[in-house]
């Protein structure tokens, strides 16, 4: 069974909805950056959009935008990856709880505060009574939406699903994270993150959604050969799951053209993937992400995004590398590898289509 | 009275997030349900949070809600008369 984008569509701390980030990215010296939001009563009516915290309103875009530009009939699925749900009602919800002394509890934030409201209030807008769940397995909540959608449609129980990754920082949250060294100290650069010998990186927004369909189509972006996640493995787990999965596909490590990594700046994060590129990966360019979307716990989803939209392009853009080097054009395949805190490994093949 | 309304009307627009919606924009007179302003059962629930933090009142009878909620002017004589802060 073959998996195919259709469509992908993003609101990061890029401009959002489009792909200017590719000819023209954005860089940032603060540290702590929110998405660049699209007008939002473009889209979607304001006594609709009035319940909604900035998460939702982002990831019901996102998703509106794909299946539009997929042109979908019938959606099957709804499938969510989050890290910390709609933080901000949480947040709103709690802080209440606190001033008010339980009392005089707005239902709204409630309602709104938790992971799964994001697969439902997308549900609820595109008139989807189909399969609906939301993944919130922290850095890897992305991918483990999306294996769900990999092995439903490769099992032919249906036939498109609607994948996203959503996730927002709040000030007060980046603060909390701050305190546990998420993040860098004072002033950065974005661009040049990757010769940092630091600790931290620099904190972004994600909402990032996919149509994924079992046929092609003359639009899709590229197809996902393969979806693979790994907990706490070894360097030889890890060697021979990227062997197998190749090995799967009849392709050699030479017949990858770039293996896209989340490599943000922070030593400790970076250095698991120049281990993995000097014992796995050797040879083979790495592209970073993390310097144009930031790090947040659904990052790894705008790293698939930059992969499929680089495989339709038919070229890798030169800021995208992690050494330097020219733009690259005729690609092929693509490796998306990422890992949170050493734990969780993920893996995703895409190739031209 | 027309104090009242008006702090009302900011206070309503504020707890429902009624983006682009100014006090002159509603009617005193106008229902808030169904037609008029449109608002529905969640709504509801935050107007009756609304009277119970700002005003003192408790709402315990839904039934006397929908008599209370017909209007902001209705909304207001209510308070006028029922406050405790």
């Amino acid at each position: 069974m073959n998996l195919y984008i259709q469509a992908a569509s993003q609101i990061s701390i890029q401009e959002p909805l489009c792909e200017d980030w590719f000819e023209h990215p954005i860089f940032y010296e603060e540290r702590y950056q929110r998405a660049i939001d699209p007008d939002f009563k473009m889209y979607i009516p304001p006594m609709v959009a009035r319940r909604m915290g900035k998460l939702l309103k982002r990831a019901l875009v996102t998703s509106s935008n794909v299946v539009e530009n997929s042109a979908t009939q019938k959606i099957d699925a709804i499938i969510t990856g989050s890290g910390l749900g709609c933080i901000e009602n949480t947040e709103k919800f709690l802080q209440a709880m606190v001033q008010e002394g339980e009392d005089f509890l707005q239902p709204t934030f409630f309602m709104q505060s938790t992971h799964n409201t994001i697969s439902s209030q997308i549900a609820l807008h595109l008139k989807c009574h189909g399969y609906n769940s939301t993944y919130s397995h922290r850095g890897t909540s992305f991918e483990s939406g999306l294996l769900d959608a990999f092995q439903q449609i490769s099992l032919q129980r249906i036939d498109n699903a609607l994948v996203g990754g959503h996730d927002e920082m709040t000030p007060d949250y980046f603060t909390l994270l701050d305190q546990i060294g998420y993040w860098k100290k004072g002033a950065i650069n974005s661009e040049t993150l990757r010769n940092s010998d630091s600790d931290g990186s620099f904190s972004g927004e994600t909402s990032v959604s996919f149509m994924i369909e079992n046929r092609k189509k003359e639009f899709s972006l590229c197809e996902i050969k393969a979806v693979d996640l790994l907990y706490k493995p070894s360097i030889e787990r890890m060697q021979t799951a990227v062997d197998d999965l190749l090995k799967n596909h009849h392709l050699t490590l030479q017949d990858i053209d770039s293996v896209f990594v989340g490599i943000s700046g922070d030593v400790q994060n970076d250095t698991i993937y120049r281990t993995m590129k000097n014992k796995i990966f050797q040879n083979r360019p790495l592209c970073w992400y993390k310097h144009l979307f930031g790090e947040s716990f659904s990052a790894s989803g705008l790293g698939m995004y930059a992969a499929a939209i680089c495989l339709q392009k038919n070229c890798i853009p030169e800021h995208l590398f992690y050494h330097p080097q020219k733009p690259m054009n005729g690609i092929n395949n693509i490796l998306v590898y990422n890992h949170f805190q050493n734990k969780d490994h993920s893996l995703i093949l895409l190739s031209s289509c | 009275m027309e104090e009242l309304i008006l702090e009302l009307k900011k206070e309503i627009i504020e707890v429902l997030n009624l983006e682009d919606v100014k006090p002159e924009d509603i009617d005193s007179d106008s229902p808030l349900f169904g037609d008029g302003l449109g608002l529905d059962s969640i709504d509801a629930l935050e107007l009756i949070v609304l009277m119970e933090k700002n005003y003192g009142i408790k709402l315990n009878n839904a039934a006397e809600g929908r008599e209370i909620f017909k209007s902001v002017r209705v909304m207001a004589e209510y308070i006028q008369k029922n406050r405790k802060k």
